[in-house]
């Protein structure tokens, strides 16, 4: 026994001693190990590595268009062409001088979402300097690979500045990958960012091809964007000729004639054709300098589609909309008249304004406006599908009316803001693969069309007082939407502008190209309406706001909604605020806030050079 | 039975009257040993007094001494009861011990070793299973919660039970506050609903930081040391406890009735219009039950609002009150068949049962020790359908191979099921009284009002989601300890863990609207393997009055994780097989891994020296490593130091000795770690996700996206925690006054924090080392024997605690320039983080609610944005503007004062009731849903759904502390409504049997007892909303239990 027991020890402290030496001799041990992560040290070293860091911005960029709540929309209600029109909730920006403040939330689906590109487009500036800083080191690419990724970058790093500087005005600026925490941020002039930019585009026009795969950028979408920025610093000669590249090289063009999924069905059109999902990637459509992938299916599709249906058509599903008779005309279940699945069902967040539905349309044969091809369409284009009524009432399945004959309001809750208004179905109806009611499903959206480099280079010319190629470029847009041309002395800044809303709605960002040409008014002192503009008083004078005004029944006329909101805008909302949290976190510099909001007695005059 | 109890008793008076002085020749002494309800004790030791002699009592409580010197004391003592001494007497001697309260000689984890109380130089608080065993903790954290000082215990109200655990107040920004939790000796990682409550004997808390220091780098939050059972006595014990508890619905505002529901949506209707009284009149009553129009007003006015004269009324009301999509047929026709559904039965489970069963068998010889268990544990939840189900199990096994030399095996394993498809409670309100739940067909209905989107047919997911949740957990500890000379001996603990893990979910292709993606599952597979191991090397010694235990550590762990997770669609040809076939799935839109691996090491020193038992010290070293860590700083070393020195046995205070017992002052000091900050946050990552282009030919190509997600922090450290604590041990009176006292200040260094980074940066925070936080508090606890006779024994425990805590630096100093010029070094706010310089960290900065703003207030509400009905606030710099310059300190989200409360008697021998109390007071808790606004507590819309008895603004109930229904949440601002949460609960109410050993002769059992206890009797609170701890469904338990040992 006493002999085994000292076996049994001389074990046990050989064990002891084994465990001892092999733990401490590993000097490595406390190394982490990433299993499931990429790094930067090993990724962003080859051509694959930096082209899969560049679609990654094209997905960043993509999710302006996409969702419940839409950021696009807070673009199209600070413009003439929308407003928000839900009423079953306080907080959508209805009553802006009241809402609009730099400690409101600013980012939520219901609301607005401002401090969304806020934050989106500096997340796109870090994703591009990453780009930008860490190929300068690598060898082992070729020259031009290398210049064309870093021409991209420079596209996308130009974009988000482009529309911060036109939502926010004179904003920090950095342009290299930061690898410390920095905390000594300053504004920086816009046209001081907008000029590197110019030339750096001007290096990626030169350094990336002219075709590209559908989601990629090409030397198209370069020069689009590089046409927007010479107008934006007043360079009309420069935009001319950046416009000219793009819209005279060949390989893009107009869509003038049927093609794709509907070619062979002859009640539709071209319009119809260019905006279907599944021809927007077509190689035939040679219309696309730039655009946003999302295909049901795919692993990299969004969650919840654009969901145009839902933001952008009106809430014609409401119980409040009666039949003449009085009865509930519609309904948003299953039902033989399948409304839900056709159109969807619309909560009127994004609510076309007059404007937009009725004003601007001066051409009966202007397919955009048709609803004989079910282009267009107005809600007595629906049909009462409350099928618990057919049978007792004679107007299930008849037209809808918004009037009884004795002229009194069939909305028994008399919200015709949110329930009755007009809308572009070409454009919104995206078949729903996710869900039912129909919201609008996954699908492409054009970001670049070469329609709207022929408008931007209209407007070069209208600046330049070349009235004639104005209007050369704005009737090129138009005759392919089957409209008549334009004569002499027509075309100005309010006829682009009205062009631009025809073809470009619920794509363009409607507020940074009416914030961008009131600071050309601002910079041009150019006299429009019997007016001119400072750039002194931007803030309380300028083209954006009496534009607004003048064509925006809604902030026009005061108009309340149904929850006794008015609906108000203000001169200083040509910029957007700053988000509060962003000014105080940055507690060793001065990130100016927009005059007019609160904490722009803080500011600083803004910096005339981008720091190092 | 009470009769026998009297004997016994006046039997052992007597023994000690028959004390007597003159010689006699020695005896032979027999005699039994039991507690006070004549249950013999076995394995209690007797001694002849004066002597080495002794023996120990057999399994019947009965023990022998041969030629025991006629008058000679015997001294007869028990672990956990009061030593006795008696005089020897010839014959069947009866002893009865009774249970000690005064904790002295207890046995105290203090991680790596044993301690007893008395010569504790730290904060250590004891909870012994065995005093609730009435009470059937469910949990852990149900057996802390109230029983520990200092130590915050959450609540949760799901069947699974559990809680969030926080020892002396939130130390940490960013970083983990739970406390590290160790099982027999090692440091346990897993679940805590993994250890069977009936398994524990024992938990001591470390609260200060000497104590916690042996745990160095994991110490930071505290430490629980959880001792499970071991065998007892040579004949092996079986004992079963089962228990049956029935689910009451406690506190809860109630939900309107349906026809409540009416009168309350025709005010909702009003309010999301604005009251605009004045722009039609009559619009008033525009939702009004057209049968209760007030005179002057008639039904075809009323109509007229509408355009809808010639309609029927009860129609046009009902569609009226539908607001902005209307009622759906379906619920008028439910209103007219006056059929409406009766929520609250279809969806709370008012009478859940809950069943715990558990068999153990233990017991011990001199080679083997033993102890086995299996649980079963079975529970409703409040919610229809909810439940958690899991077996457990655990052994524990040690054996002596020869006198030098144990080995031994703590192994427990645990299966939980969680799979359950509940009705999602929340649900409840967004729906309707009126409607259908079923279809013309007999199938559900997916929505009840016809209004998907809003209102989703609670039940659907019951009867069409499939769930498995399983976790299956293996934890044990293989251990070795050997005896060396010199009085070294030498511990090595092997320590593996083993967790497989899987979430299977499986949505029908037959589920409303969900049809045409024909089916949809979500397989996540999850496996962890982690060990550590423990060398231990102690050394024990006495010279004279010097006594030194030492204690030396090596440590080595490492954690590996493999996760992978398939989320798959589209079915074909049909989705019958569900996760079984997801190769049957036509469309994979998820395929993701996510693997981790951490490694960790430690060195470890302890010296405890004693001299005369009467001045005590300690002083542990431990350095760790952690891979977590920047490379610049992998390891980190923590010291600690304490002293103790027992007064009452000095000289000086023999004057003191008749009613002070023991009398203790200790004072600690050291530092320690906090490395639960995510094992990769050191490093930059990449986030991998895909994106898809078209090619020039019209293909889609498929490229990666790669972003990255966090900036690097290669210098990030430990968090670091120096505290200092001063106690107090007291016994007064024989011990029927206990307790102790300690005060402490704790300052925690390098503060892990999520930093907020301007945006401008492109991230919004950085992990980082920063700051200082100083917490301080002081705890008393005090146990008392108010009373100990025959028939009637009660005892208390009492505690009270505080704590205060304070930002002391954030970011440092950078200079600020006032408005007169002047330019000072400021470390300035985080309002960002909310996080202020000198303040509480749970400080609570936001806009002071003032009330609500009456109808006469209308224009200067409508100045800010606001309408009558909505919140007022203080516009504190009279600018006429709500802007962050209208915050203010409005108080703190933590308690600012706890206590416990225990009572326990004892009844006629045979009857233990108890009842246990804790409360929280000053503390303030978001109250949002008296905005009854559309967003905040995510409910839904008030004009779709329906709402629970509470009160609302109206203008004719201009009241104070609700808004309006629907109001504004806020004008270009955000806010939030506090309200004070203090509360009294009543949180165990228990009363239990032990049946007399006589009547259980004839079962052959050894014991028997059965008990009932209430749990969560009972709140006071002024809080109104639900719980004041759960802000939603609460339940009490009542149960019923058998604990038979056999």
């Amino acid at each position: 026994m006493k002999h085994s027991t000292h076996t049994l020890m001389k074990y046990f402290a050989l064990v002891a001693f084994v465990l001892l030496v092999t733990q401490s001799c590993q000097k490595d041990w406390l190394q982490p190990k990433p299993l499931s992560f990429f790094s930067p040290e090993n990724t962003l070293i080859d051509e694959p590595g930096f082209n899969a860091a560049l679609a990654a911005i094209a997905r960043n960029v993509r999710d302006e268009w996409y969702g419940d709540g839409a950021p696009i929309i807070s673009e199209t209600i600070f413009s003439e062409v929308a407003v928000e029109g839900t009423t079953d909730k306080f907080g959508p920006a209805v009553n802006l001088n009241v809402l609009i403040t730099p400690d409101a939330n600013l980012n939520n689906v219901d609301f607005n979402r401002i401090g969304w590109y806020w934050e989106r487009w500096y997340l796109i500036v870090r994703l591009a300097n990453t780009v930008t800083t860490r190929i300068a080191d690598i060898k082992t690419i070729p020259e031009a690979t290398k210049n064309a990724i870093l021409g991209k970058a420079y596209f996308y790093r130009a974009y988000a500045y482009y529309r911060l500087t036109h939502e926010f005005g004179d904003v920090p600026c950095t342009l290299k990958e930061l690898t410390d925490a920095k905390l000594d941020f300053n504004s920086v002039k816009r046209e001081v960012i907008l000029q590197k930019m110019k030339t750096d585009l001007e290096f990626a026009f030169a350094n990336v091809p002219w075709v590209a795969n559908k989601g990629d950028v090409n030397r198209g979408a370069v020069g689009h964007l590089l046409t927007k920025i010479n107008l934006a610093l007043g360079l009309f000669d420069d935009a001319i000729a950046s416009s000219t590249a793009v819209i005279n090289n060949g390989t893009f063009k107009l869509m003038t004639s049927r093609f794709g999924a509907d070619a062979s069905n002859t009640k539709r059109n071209v319009i119809w054709d260019l905006h279907r999902p599944v021809n927007k990637f077509l190689s035939s459509n040679t219309e696309v300098l730039f655009s946003v992938i999302d295909r049901f299916g795919d692993p990299s599709a969004t969650a919840s589609g654009v969901n145009t249906m839902r933001q952008a058509l009106p809430f014609s599903s409401n119980a409040a909309i009666l039949t003449p008779d009085g009865k509930q005309g519609m309904t948003n279940t299953v039902v033989e008249i399948d409304h839900m699945k056709n159109y969807g069902r619309g909560i009127g967040r994004c609510r076309s304004t007059p404007y937009h539905t009725k004003y601007i349309w001066d051409d009966v044969k202007d397919l955009r406006h048709d609803t004989l091809s079910g282009n267009w369409m107005e809600m007595e284009n629906l049909t009462y599908n409350n099928q618990a009524i057919k049978g007792s009432s004679p107007f299930y399945g008849q037209r809808l009316q918004l009037r009884k004959a004795d002229g009194s309001l069939l909305v028994s809750n008399g919200d015709t803001i949110r329930n009755w208004y007009a809308w572009p179905h070409y454009k919104m109806y995206v078949e729903d693969q996710i869900r039912y009611p129909w919201q609008g499903g996954n699908s492409d959206w054009y970001a670049f069309r070469l329609a709207e480099t022929y408008l931007l280079r209209a407007e070069a010319y209208w600046w330049k007082n070349d009235v004639a190629g104005a209007t050369a470029d704005v009737n090129t847009v138009r005759r392919r939407a089957g409209c008549d041309a334009y004569g002499a002395g027509v075309v100005d800044i309010g006829t682009i502008l009205d062009e631009r809303a025809r073809e470009l709605y619920y794509e363009e960002p409607r507020k940074t190209e009416l914030t961008r040409v009131a600071y050309i008014f601002a910079k041009t002192g150019k006299s429009f309406n019997g007016k001119t503009y400072t750039a002194n008083n931007f803030s309380t004078a300028n083209f954006f706001y009496d534009r607004i005004m003048a064509k925006n029944d809604f902030y026009a006329k005061g108009v309340k909604n149904i929850r006794g909101d008015q609906y108000t805008i203000s001169p200083y909302h040509v910029l957007w605020p700053v988000p509060r949290p962003a000014i105080l976190a940055n507690s060793l510099g001065v990130i100016n806030q927009n005059i007019g909001y609160s904490g722009a007695e803080k500011n600083k005059p803004a910096l005339d050079k981008i720091p190092d | 039975m009470s009769f026998s109890a009297v004997q016994l008793h006046a039997e052992k008076i007597s023994l000690s009257k028959n004390s007597t002085n003159f010689e006699r020749p020695p005896v032979d002494v027999t005699g039994t040993v039991s507690d006070v309800r004549n249950a013999p004790l076995a394995g209690a030791t007797v001694t002849i007094k004066g002597t080495r002699i002794s023996t120990v009592t057999d399994q019947n409580g009965k023990f022998s001494l041969r030629g025991v010197s006629d008058g000679a004391v015997l001294q007869i003592s028990f672990s956990g009861y009061l030593t006795e001494e008696v005089q020897a007497a010839a014959g069947a001697m009866k002893v009865t011990l009774r249970e000690q309260i005064n904790q002295l000689t207890d046995v105290v984890v203090v991680g790596y070793g044993t301690q007893r109380k008395k010569d504790l130089t730290g904060a250590v608080v004891q909870v012994k299973a065995t005093q609730l065993e009435n009470e059937n903790a469910r949990s852990v954290q149900d057996m802390l919660r109230g029983n520990a000082p200092g130590l915050d215990v959450g609540f949760n109200a799901s069947p699974k039970g559990g809680g969030d655990l926080r020892v002396r107040g939130r130390a940490s920004l960013t970083a983990s506050t739970t406390p590290l939790i160790v099982v027999d000796g090692v440091i346990y990682q897993g679940d805590l609903s993994d250890i069977n409550p009936n398994d524990i004997s024992t938990m001591d808390v470390l609260k200060d930081a000497s104590s916690a220091a042996v745990f160095g780098a994991r110490s930071a939050n505290g430490v629980i040391l959880i001792s499970t059972k071991k065998g007892k006595s040579g004949k092996p014990v079986v004992t079963f406890n089962s228990n049956y508890t029935m689910n009451k619905l406690a506190r809860w505002p109630g939900l309107l009735s349906p026809e409540e529901f009416l009168s309350w949506r025709s005010d909702v209707i009003y309010s999301m219009r604005g009251y605009d009284s004045t722009s039609k009149p009559g619009i008033k009553y525009w939702a009004w039950d057209p049968k209760k129009l007030p005179s002057g007003f008639t039904v075809d006015q009323w109509l007229a609002l509408g355009n809808q004269v010639g309609q029927d009324p009860t129609t046009v009301w009902l569609n009226r009150l539908g607001g902005t999509v209307g009622m759906a047929p379906v619920e008028i026709e439910s209103y007219k068949n006056n059929t409406p559904i009766d929520w609250e039965k279809l969806m709370l489970n008012k009478n859940g049962r809950q069943q715990d069963h558990t068999v153990s068998v233990s017991g011990r010889n001199e080679t083997f020790n033993y102890y086995t268990s299996f649980g079963i544990f079975d529970n409703e939840g409040m919610a229809v359908g909810e439940r958690f189900k899991t077996f457990r199990s655990r052994t524990n096994l040690e054996a002596n191979i020869t006198k030098y030399l144990t080995f031994g095996v703590n192994m427990q394993f645990a299966s939980r099921d969680e799979g359950a498809v509940p009705v999602r409670l929340s649900d409840m309100i967004r729906s309707t009284p009126f409607g259908n739940l079923y279809q013309a067909d007999g199938r559900l209905r997916s929505s009840t009002t016809d209004n998907i989107g809003n209102n989703t047919n609670p039940l659907i997911d019951v009867y069409y989601v499939k769930r498995s949740v399983k976790s299956n957990n293996l934890f044990g500890t293989v251990y070795a300890k050997g005896k060396l000379p010199w009085g070294f001996s030498y511990q090595v603990n092997y320590t593996p863990r083993f967790e497989w893990f899987h979430n299977y979910e499986h949505t029908s292709s037959k589920r409303p609207l969900l049809e045409s993606r024909g089916g949809i599952t979500s397989r996540r597979d999850d496996r962890t393997f982690q060990w550590q191991i423990d060398n231990l090397l102690m050394w024990n010694k006495k010279f004279g009055k010097h006594s030194i235990d030492a204690t030396g550590l090596f440590n080595a762990e490492k954690f590996q994780s493999f996760s992978s997770t398939i989320n798959a669609e589209n079915y074909l040809p049909n989705d019958n097989l569900g996760w079984n076939a997801i190769q049957a799935a036509r469309l994979v839109t998820l395929v993701t891994a996510n693997d981790q691996y951490a490694t960790g090491d430690a060195i470890m020193g302890r010296i405890n020296y004693s001299y005369d038992d009467k001045y005590l010290l300690t002083v542990t070293g431990r350095r760790d490593g952690y891979s977590a860590f920047g490379q610049g700083n992998p390891r980190a070393f923590f010291p600690s130091a304490a002293l103790g020195w027992v007064l009452s046995d000095e000289k000086f205070m023999k004057n003191t000795s008749d009613w002070l017992e023991y009398a203790k002052v200790r004072v600690s000091y050291g530092e320690n770690g906090n490395r639960e900050i995510g094992r990769y946050a050191a490093l930059s990552q990449l986030s991998s996700n895909s994106y898809l282009y078209t090619n020039t030919a019209g293909s889609n190509v498929g490229v990666g996206t790669v972003q990255t997600i966090n900036m690097s922090n290669p210098n990030l450290r430990w968090e670091r925690n120096a505290s200092l604590n001063f106690g107090a041990d007291f016994s007064l009176k024989g011990g029927k006054i206990s307790g102790a006292i300690d005060y402490y200040v704790r300052q925690t260094r390098d503060l892990l924090v999520n930093r907020a980074l301007p945006n401008v940066t492109g991230f919004s925070s950085v992990v980082a080392n920063l700051g200082a936080i100083d917490n301080s508090g002081i705890e008393l606890n005090l146990n008392t024997e108010n009373m100990n006779k025959a028939n009637f024994v009660w005892r208390t425990s009492f505690s009270i605690w505080s704590n205060k805590n304070k930002i002391i630096k954030l970011y440092g100093k950078v200079p600020v320039t006032d408005a007169t010029g002047k330019t000072t070094l400021v470390d300035q706010d985080d309002q960002a983080n909310g996080w202020f310089i000198n303040r509480n960290v749970n400080t609570i900065w936001d806009f002071k609610v003032v009330g609500v703003w009456k109808t006469s207030e209308a224009a200067t509400a409508k100045s800010f944005g606001f309408n009558p009905g909505d919140f007022k606030l203080e516009d504190v710099n009279k600018d006429g503007k709500f802007t962050i310059d209208d915050k203010v300190f409005l108080g703190q989200t933590v308690p600012k004062v706890s206590f416990n409360l225990r009572n326990e008697f004892t009844i006629y021998k045979n009857w233990d009731v108890s009842f246990q109390l804790y409360g929280r007071f000053g503390q303030l808790t978001q109250l949002n849903e008296a905005t009854h606004a559309t967003l905040f507590g995510g409910v839904m819309f008030y004009d779709r759904s329906q709402f629970y008895k509470l009160p609302y603004w109206t203008p004719d109930n201009q009241i104070d502390d609700y808004a309006r229904m629907m109001s504004a949440e806020g004008s270009g601002i955000k806010f939030n409504v506090w309200r004070s949460s203090s509360f009294v609960r009543v949180n165990n109410v228990s009363i239990a049997y032990t049946v007399p050993k006589s009547a259980l002769s004839k079962i052959k059992a050894q014991g028997l007892k059965l008990y009932f206890n209430v749990q969560n009797a009972a709140v006071f609170s002024p809080w109104t909303y639900f719980d004041p701890e759960n802000k939603f469904f609460t339940p009490s338990y009542g149960t019923f239990g058998v604990n038979l040992t056999l």
